[in-house]
């Protein structure tokens, strides 16, 4: 039932949605199409960002690829978590590292996910930054991808969203916009800094024309 | 759904329309095909692709001019929603407008319903009268002063040139004086659309064959005096043998009204330029294969439009 909502909700309204009114582009989805799992990492500077990226998902996966969100952000009122846990299908998670034993672990959450075989959407910049300005990436792309080498990593580079939902407005409105699929990163080692280097380029690379 | 599309009842002289248009794409195919087999290259390659959009374009344009007023509505208003959508795409507006252009996009559907409806006072006054008053109203509202200015002008001009100008196409088949017969306004709309794109491929030709004075050497580097006096000449000449489609019958009036589509159209062309050199771009948008984006398409449309709507009511009613 959850399967066939967000189906609904992402693949026919939004897709159609973003296409026809909003006038989203998106280019070399079939990427997406030739994998099974991945983690999905892209720029992020509008709210609209996770909606886009969501309606891009082939049909067979909508169901099982996540987008994580910040709990303190998303999970302070209960209809906004709601929507975000049944329509958006995101996985919220604290922001903070665990201070006690018991304390719910970001990481631990996502690595989860993977093992089970579901997808996730990651920004790397950890927050909506300013149009055309990359901020430097968090550690936890890095992390995830020591933790799980095996699961490809897909850069999505989106142009033009802000200017439909700029950050700190919450009407959007109709912009031509595009959204780019890059092939999966292959990254040159697994340290830290060669995850993070590789992965801005393989990013900002997506942009094609 | 009735309403909308009635079926396709063409009139004689429509029709001859509807053959030449057709005739011209299928001769241009076949010139092109066997000019590709001759001479392959990059410029046959591009032509091509034109061409396919045109044949994309001509179908939709005559199906919703012939099918009846409804669907020319709707079509122009989808038209004007994309010009829009794709110059707010390159304006850099301020985050505080974003009401003021919500206004905008709203403006749409209220003045294609008063132009369905002919009520020509309002269809007239709602953009340049009502909507120049209240969109900067809303931009004063929103308190933020800085820039404002250039804001309001960008805002209400692009709100003339991709819906006020668009939109008297659809009230030259609504309004009620202008279609006592029903292909009429037809006639007329077909008249215009085959002129201005005539004017392009003129301009176009003899720009080509004589053109060696710029015109406008900054906007627009491409455009010729010979190619805009042929334009002028050359649409003239066409628009007084298509003047059956109109129901003026006088020829002075048929040359003046086409000299005017030659004019005004050229004059869209280069405010669009100077517009999309302003921006920096090349294109509006990449929607049209080998075209650009829709505004790049029908930027003559824009500018002649509504001139040619009020020459023909002057001349015709009053």
């Amino acid at each position: 039932m959850k399967r066939f909502l967000l189906i609904l909700v992402h693949s026919v309204i939004w897709r159609s949605f973003l296409r026809l009114i909003i006038g989203v582009k998106y280019i070399n989805r079939g990427v997406l199409k030739s994998q099974k799992q991945f983690i999905l990492i892209a720029n992020h500077n509008s709210h609209l960002d996770s909606m886009a990226i969501m309606s891009a998902m082939p049909i067979a996966m909508v169901h099982k690829v996540h987008p994580i969100a910040a709990e303190d952000f998303f999970g302070d009122k209960s209809t906004k978590e709601f929507l975000m846990k049944h329509f958006v299908n995101a996985i919220l998670i604290p922001r903070k590292r665990p201070e006690k034993l018991g304390d719910p672990d970001a990481l631990q959450i996502m690595s989860d996910l993977l093992i089970k075989g579901d997808s996730i959407i990651l920004y790397p910049e950890g927050t909506r930054g300013e149009p055309g300005v990359m901020q430097d990436f968090k550690k936890g792309i890095a992390l995830m991808v020591q933790r799980h080498p095996d699961v490809p990593v897909v850069p999505i580079f989106l142009d033009g969203l802000y200017k439909s939902m700029p950050k700190g407005v919450n009407v959007f409105l109709p912009s031509n916009s595009k959204l780019f699929v890059g092939e999966p990163i292959k990254f040159k080692s697994l340290e830290t800094e060669v995850i993070l280097k590789d992965s801005l380029e393989a990013i900002l690379a997506a942009k094609t024309d | 759904m009735n309403k909308i599309f009635p079926s396709i009842d063409v009139a004689g002289h429509l029709q001859v329309v509807v053959i030449v248009i057709f005739s011209i794409l299928v001769a241009s195919s076949v010139l092109f095909a066997f000019w590709k087999k001759a001479k392959p290259g990059e410029l046959i390659d591009e032509m091509i692709i034109r061409l396919r959009s045109w044949w994309v374009i001509c179908i939709i344009f005559l199906f919703a001019t012939l099918s009846g007023p409804m669907a020319t509505c709707i079509g122009l208003g989808v038209l004007s929603f994309l010009a829009l959508r794709e110059i707010y795409t390159h304006l850099k507006l301020r985050k505080t407008d974003r009401v003021a252009l919500l206004i905008c996009y709203l403006c749409i559907p209220v003045q294609y319903y008063f132009a369905y409806m002919g009520w020509y006072n309002l269809f007239l006054s709602f953009i340049p009268v009502f909507m120049f008053i209240i969109v900067p109203f809303f931009m004063v509202m929103s308190g933020y002063e800085k820039h404002m200015g250039r804001s309001m002008g960008m805002m209400t001009s692009s709100l003339v040139l991709s819906v006020f100008g668009i939109s008297h196409m659809a009230i030259l088949v609504c309004h009620p004086s202008l279609n006592e017969d029903p292909a009429m306004g037809k006639g007329l709309l077909l008249f215009l659309i085959f002129l201005t794109q005539i004017n392009d491929v003129m301009q176009f030709t003899f720009g080509k064959i004589f053109g060696k004075h710029k015109i406008l050497p900054v906007v627009s580097p491409n455009k010729t005096w010979e190619g805009f006096l042929g334009g002028l000449i050359g649409t003239s000449v066409v628009g007084y043998y298509m003047g059956f489609l109109t129901p003026l019958d006088q020829g002075w009036n048929l040359v003046l009204l086409s000299f005017s589509v030659a004019l005004f159209g050229f004059i869209g062309d280069a405010i669009v330029s100077a517009i999309k050199r302003d921006f920096g771009i090349k294109d509006m948008g990449d929607s049209i294969p080998g075209h650009g984006g829709y505004l790049d398409r029908i930027d003559s449309l824009t500018t002649s439009a509504s001139p040619f709507f009020h020459i023909v009511y002057l001349m015709l009613l009053v």
